[in-house]
């Protein structure tokens, strides 16, 4: 049913003519066959004119047949799974593909846009910088979202991607990127011999060049000997063949990233699969085989729909069956380049003329050519006549000075061939030219890499079957594989000759880098402009910079900035080379981690039961916890919290605290160790009982604070700040590994172990009562103010109970097996219920915390001292201590220091806000005024008014004193009062009672 | 007096789902939770790591792993979690705080983890695959054999994972032991990972 | 980058913490303001062999003493910290 498929040849092509595939593109339809890609689907069906071009909206067809291509660029798909700048030329074809060209409007054959061909003069490098620049203000209003329309590719899709992405890892002895037949024989000398292999092939075929050009390898047809190769390797345990796999970067260690299409094939995912996966793949030696890039030649018109690279050609003609044209020109200066004329007539395709470069044509090809019945010409492609029809005529400056016109519909350029050098440049390497390729090579490698074949400038299919099985082997080798790698690979070498020609002059705009539409004079304005490097070149003209970094137009654009600056090639280098080798999904980077899962989660051991109670929760870090638990009939969050305050400070109420980190410190030295890090002293603390501890930074700025409890002679059990507790834990391990080794301390985390609540309020000892067992006692003489010690509760389970504050009423806190952590929740609203109990969530525990005059995250800021926070008193003198010589630092005790202070607005009714600036009085507001800010706001239930805490300047002797708190991020200045920060119960006689 | 009952509940109790997950067909992953075990870190003292070790083959009867590994005794399964110490996973709860301190008294410092980790195991053909996903470890059997361990991460979050011996067809089975806290997390992303090939779920109160 | 902690084998950057120079060594109790200023803050900007504090706290949670070289990331040696484990250091 090829019917419509008006350029399909006949016979022949890696396609499967029995699985027809409707697409379309532009609206239209078109069919295909499995096998094809997007790209050989339209070169079968005549399309010729594929898109527009970047800044000069010039039409444009299929260059190249492979992840090079800078030209054949589609929106593949639509809605959400819209797809910009994906390449058709390895697009594998689906039934129902739907792909449109870019950047022309209304439509690729009428583009409006295309209008900016007649003002191409003015549209030079650097055109935009040199041109919109006056006045200012309207570059970011007028220009840049003008020019942003005109000039650029696909569109994104707007709306979040449906499909799942993921990323996984790989290990292996060799990994092989290519599998043409360096990669081919590198796997199978590899394999062979025991070695685990991974072989990355980004095509959705094995084999490379070889699917394209064929050959004779061990006396097989090249189809043959690859299929062989794929079973033998395929049979073997430890290979791994990954298809539609680009290794795209490698990293430090071998370790290598790829990007697997897994289901980019098809219309949609299947349930449960992902689009992509992203592999970090560990390897102890890489083989480079990935193969050359052809490189089109600079001349006017070289952009014309219709001229394509030489090899392209036979891929299209060989591989997929499909002929881009009919009657076809061929434009050389290598041996190579050739080959398209051989498959073109064998192929049943006219040949017009082959223009060599080069002085000499082998005897062969003349032969060739007069059996053919077309010209050799000796000379350069001087112009292209034609436009979005495709090429008509080709005007040809003949060696000598005379001129030549040849008619062709198609023109297929080979400038020659340049090694696939990223990967092994990656790590800063600079490739290395060869004069007799013209061409640089892979000049060293990172660790545990090597590069053969065609990647290594061996372009004959013997010397990369070599190279490829050498590599192979030793690579294997040095894995400490030694099984036996059995006989080489072997084909005959073929000529290359080459005479290096970057760029024909002549009249009309010839392409350098067809992606970001760089002519060969504005790399000739760049270099008179003074941008002598080529680092410099790059950025300016933008040369490279496009999705195909590059791939075709790099080195073309070196050698002309060379001829231009009369230096070498070599002279002028390279520019670095940096990963992807080919664009890389943020999606496939971000794997599972989006939504919901963009990081891990933590649940407390009450969570489910409070969800069931209807908690509003808060992230705070990795935690969900209870903010808040709404009742009915509540109108705001502060109706739910003033209350839930209320009926603590009244009566009783409980909250989950087992968010706090909790370390259990073991050992003779605990005490002593404790010493070190806190700046008060624990090795007096008496077992059953628990202290408030503050720990420096060595710097002497306030690192964390918690209460640690001596639960036996040689076994405390701190608690951290549930911010900080991963931290803690990692800063008290330097301390006992590194800092205090000879203490014989040891360290384990039970934050998980234990679920932990604060129970709080009046009636508290008359909830524990029910809980705990009659026989506990839990007077203020048998349990007093910072009690701790292990309970057993009504039906023999055994808690922890500790008798701390944050409240400021009294309180306890108690331990369970987090287990029980539900049990206990719901345990405690049956028993708590004759009392009014109340869950309450961090809003409250925050409100009492700041009633209370607790320091807590806002004012433990990292840029505090214990002074600051008022706890410069528990500062020891007895002992040495994290932080103690340079918290004595003639700033961090200096009198005008900010320190804590309670704040309250005068008026009564007015609303405090975080953030807001302390401003004397009657100063004007400005830095030079500024003498602090309110760290933490609540609405105090207690004083019926909004509260606050902040870090002002001598805030402490300033009590009484009315300062502006001046917000202007919120355009607010209002009178607030300095006052004791503790603004609920003074004395502290209710925590103790 | 208010009633009073100590219901416990694993860190999975609300988030696992017991039957067939992702892919139909026959399943790729099995994954067990198993909910009633004891759980203890062993920690040696200061210049004890040796008699942490004789008090170990005293109450164990064999060594203790001195080197990432999983070494099975008739009712536990010592896992090393890091230089000089180790976890004793028992069944049930057989070995607990109380019955271990006399032994490593003066020797090693203990800590209950009983409550402090969610315990899944992982087999079935598709094992590895999915768990590639998830772990940076080589767990290919010539490298992470039966009775190898780690101590590493999965999605950012601290686990200790070891092989067990092979199912008895044969196929491959992983222990992890995962904090409670993130287990429901982590739950997801494993859930996440095995639907492609298909998983078993199902719990078990008892060690296999 | 891949670190070969010594007690659990070569594992991935993400299971490790950076410190920093492992070279100041904290003062003692008497040594002076001076000495602790320069602990804290005085670094050298190594441009080559350097040995590093890290932290395998994704692991067995032991502390490395890494020497690394900063222009290259190859690691040339891993050791312990002096108090990793229970090794018993001085008297």
């Amino acid at each position: 049913m090829a019917g419509d498929q008006t350029n399909r040849l006949n016979n022949g092509g890696l396609i499967d003519r029995s699985t027809a595939l409707n697409f379309r593109f532009d609206g239209k339809t078109f069919s295909g066959f499995k096998g094809d890609t997007l790209a050989s689907a339209l070169v079968a069906n005549g399309v010729k004119l594929v898109g527009r071009s970047f800044k000069y909206h010039r039409p444009r067809g299929i260059l190249t047949a492979g992840s090079e291509e800078p030209n054949a660029l589609v929106e593949l798909r639509s809605g959400a799974r819209r797809e910009a700048n994906t390449k058709a030329t390895t697009a594998e074809l689906y039934e129902g593909l739907e792909a449109a060209s870019q950047n022309r409007w209304p439509s690729l054959n009428f583009d409006v846009m295309s209008v900016n061909q007649l003002f191409a003069p003015i549209f030079v490098a650097g055109f935009y910088y040199k041109t919109f620049m006056w006045p200012a203000k309207f570059w970011e209003a007028i220009y840049e979202p003008a020019i942003r329309r005109a000039a650029g590719l696909g569109r994104a899709a707007q709306v979040p991607d449906p499909d799942h992405y993921e990323k996984a890892w790989a290990h292996c002895d060799v990994v092989i990127a290519g599998s043409g037949p360096a990669g081919l024989a590198a796997a199978l000398a590899a394999g062979r011999s025991g070695a685990r292999v991974i072989l990355c092939e980004e095509d959705f075929v094995l084999g490379g060049r070889l699917l394209a050009d064929g050959g004779t390898i061990d006396g097989l047809p090249a189809a043959e000997w690859v299929a062989r190769a794929v079973a033998e390797l395929t049979a073997m345990p430890d290979v791994r063949i990954m298809t539609r796999t680009t290794l795209f970067g490698v990293y430090d260690g071998g370790t290598y990233g790829a990007i697997e299409r897994v289901n980019d094939h098809l219309p949609t995912p299947p349930e449960h699969q992902v689009r992509q996966r992203l592999w970090r793949i560990v390897a102890r030696r890489c083989v480079v085989a990935a193969g050359s890039i052809e490189r089109p030649i600079v001349f006017a018109g070289n952009d014309t729909p219709g001229v394509m690279m030489a090899s392209a050609m036979r891929s299209y003609i060989n591989r997929y069956a499909a002929t881009p044209s009919r009657r076809i020109a061929l434009f050389t200066n290598n041996e190579d380049g050739w080959r398209t004329a051989e498959t073109a007539i064998a192929a049943g395709l006219q040949v017009a003329a082959v223009i060599d470069a080069r002085p000499d044509v082998s005897p062969a090809h003349r032969s060739l050519a007069s059996k053919g019945g077309f010209p050799v010409l000796h000379g350069a492609v001087a112009g292209v006549d034609g436009g979005k029809g495709g090429v008509r005529k080709i005007s040809v400056s003949l060696t000598g000075g005379a001129r030549a016109e040849v008619e062709a519909d198609g023109l297929a350029v080979s400038g020659g061939w340049n090694p696939a050098v990223g990967l092994t440049s990656y790590h800063r390497g600079r490739p290395k030219w060869r004069d007799d390729i013209a061409a640089f090579v892979p000049d060293g490698a990172p660790p545990g890499m090597v590069a053969a074949g065609a990647a290594n400038g061996a372009f004959g299919l013997g010397a990369g079957l070599r190279e490829g099985f050498e590599a192979g082997a030793a690579a294997a080798r040095d894995a400490g594989r030694s099984g036996n790698i059995g006989s080489m690979p072997v084909a005959d070498d073929e000529a290359f000759s080459i005479t290096p020609l970057w760029h024909v002059a002549g009249k009309g705009k010839a392409f350098v880098d067809q992606q970001h539409d760089v002519t060969a004079s504005d790399v000739e304005l760049a270099q008179r402009e003074g941008f002598q490097s080529v680092e410099h070149l790059k950025r300016y003209t933008t040369l490279g910079m496009a999705t195909d970094q590059g791939k075709t137009s790099n080195v073309a654009g070196l050698a002309i900035m060379a001829a231009v600056s009369g230096k070498s090639i070599p002279e002028t280098g390279t520019t670095i080379y940096r990963p992807p080798y080919v664009p890389v999904a943020i999606g496939a980077f971000a794997g599972h981690h989006r939504d919901e899962n963009f990081h891990a989660t933590r649940l407390t051991p009450s969570h489910h039961w409070a969800a069931e109670q209807g908690a509003i929760f808060v992230d705070t870090g990795l935690w969900k916890r209870a903010q808040w638990y709404p009742r009915a009939g509540e109108k705001d969050w502060l109706e739910s919290v003033t209350r839930e305050v209320k009926t603590v400070r009244s009566g009783v109420g409980f909250c989950d605290v087992s968010t706090l980190g909790k370390i259990d410190v073991h050992g003779p030295d605990a005490g002593a160790f404790l010493d070190r890090v806190y700046i008060n002293a624990f090795s007096s603390l008496a077992v059953g009982k628990a202290r408030y501890g503050l720990m420096l930074r060595e710097d002497g700025i306030v690192y964390d604070d918690g209460t640690t409890s001596r639960l036996a002679e040689d076994h405390y059990f701190l608690t951290t700040t549930t911010a900080k507790a991963g931290l803690v834990m990692q800063h008290l391990e330097f301390c006992r590994q590194v800092l205090f080794p000879e203490l014989d301390v040891q360290l384990t985390s039970v934050s998980d172990q234990w679920a932990q609540f604060s129970i709080a309020g009046p009636k508290t000892r008359d909830l524990l009562k029910e809980i705990v067992d009659p026989a506990e006692d839990l007077s203020n003489e048998g349990f007093p103010f910072m009690g701790a010690r292990e309970v057993k509760l009504r039906g023999g389970l055994k808690a922890r109970l500790f008798r701390i504050s944050f409240s400021g009423e009294m309180a306890f806190e108690i331990s369970v097996p987090a287990r029980y952590g539900e049990a206990m929740a719901r345990n405690l609203m049956i028993a708590g219920k004759p009392f009014g109990v109340t869950p309450y969530g961090t809003e409250a525990l925050g409100v009492m915390r700041i009633e209370k005059g607790h320091v807590a995250g806002p004012e433990l800021n990292g840029t505090t001292t214990a002074g600051d926070l008022g706890l410069g008193k528990m500062m020891s003198t007895k002992k040495d201590f994290i932080g103690r010589v340079m918290a004595g630092r003639e700033a961090l005790v200096a009198p005008n220091r900010q320190v804590v202070v309670g704040i309250k607005p005068t008026d009564k009714a007015r609303r405090l806000r975080s953030g807001a600036h302390i401003i004397p009085k009657d100063e004007t507001p400005g830095p030079g005024n500024d003498q602090g800010y309110v760290t933490s706001v609540c609405f105090s239930p207690v004083l019926d008014q909004w509260i606050g805490l902040g870090l002002v300047e001598r805030g402490r002797e300033r009590i009484g004193e009315v300062v502006r708190a001046h917000d202007p991020l919120r355009g607010e200045d209002y009178d607030v009062e300095l006052c004791n920060s503790v603004f609920y119960d003074p004395d502290g006689g209710r925590q103790r009672g | 007096m208010a009633d009073f009952s100590w219901d416990i509940r694993s860190p999975l109790d609300r988030a696992l789902t017991s039957g067939p997950y992702g892919a139909q067909g026959e399943a790729g992953v099995s994954l067990t939770e198993i909910r009633n075990f004891g759980l203890v870190q062993v920690m040696a003292r200061r210049g004890k790591a040796g008699e942490m070790a004789k008090a170990a083959k005293a109450q164990f009867g064999v060594a203790a792993p001195e080197t990432p590994k999983a070494v099975d005794t008739a009712d536990a399964t010592l896992i090393w979690s890091g230089p000089d110490q180790f976890l004793v996973l028992s069944k049930g709860g057989k070995h607990t705080m109380e019955s271990l301190a006399p032994g490593f008294a003066g020797s090693a410092s203990l800590s209950d983890q009983s409550h402090a980790r969610a315990l899944i195991s992982v087999s079935g053909g598709k094992a590895c695959a999915m768990l590639a996903k998830l772990s940076s470890i080589d767990l290919h059997p010539d490298v992470f054999a039966v009775g190898a361990a780690a101590a590493t991460s999965m999605d950012h979050t601290s686990v200790t994972l070891w092989r067990g011996k092979d199912r008895a067809d044969r196929q491959s089975v992983f222990n992890l032991l995962v904090f409670a806290t993130f287990a429901e997390s982590l739950w997801h992303t494993i859930l996440d990972s095995a639907a492609e090939y298909g998983a078993t779920i199902g719990h078990s109160e008892e060690l296999a | 980058m891949r670190i070969v902690c010594p007690f659990c084998g070569e594992r991935e950057l993400g299971e490790f913490t950076y410190l920093g120079d492992a070279k100041p060594q904290r003062p003692a109790a008497d040594a002076g303001e001076e000495a602790v200023y320069d602990y804290v803050y005085l670094r050298d900007n190594v441009a080559g062999v350097m040995s590093e504090h890290w932290y395998h706290g994704g692991g067995c949670r032991a502390w490395l003493k890494v020497t690394r070289n900063t222009l290259t990331h190859e690691i040339s040696a891993v050791e312990p910290a002096a108090g990793a484990g229970a090794a018993k250091v001085g008297a």
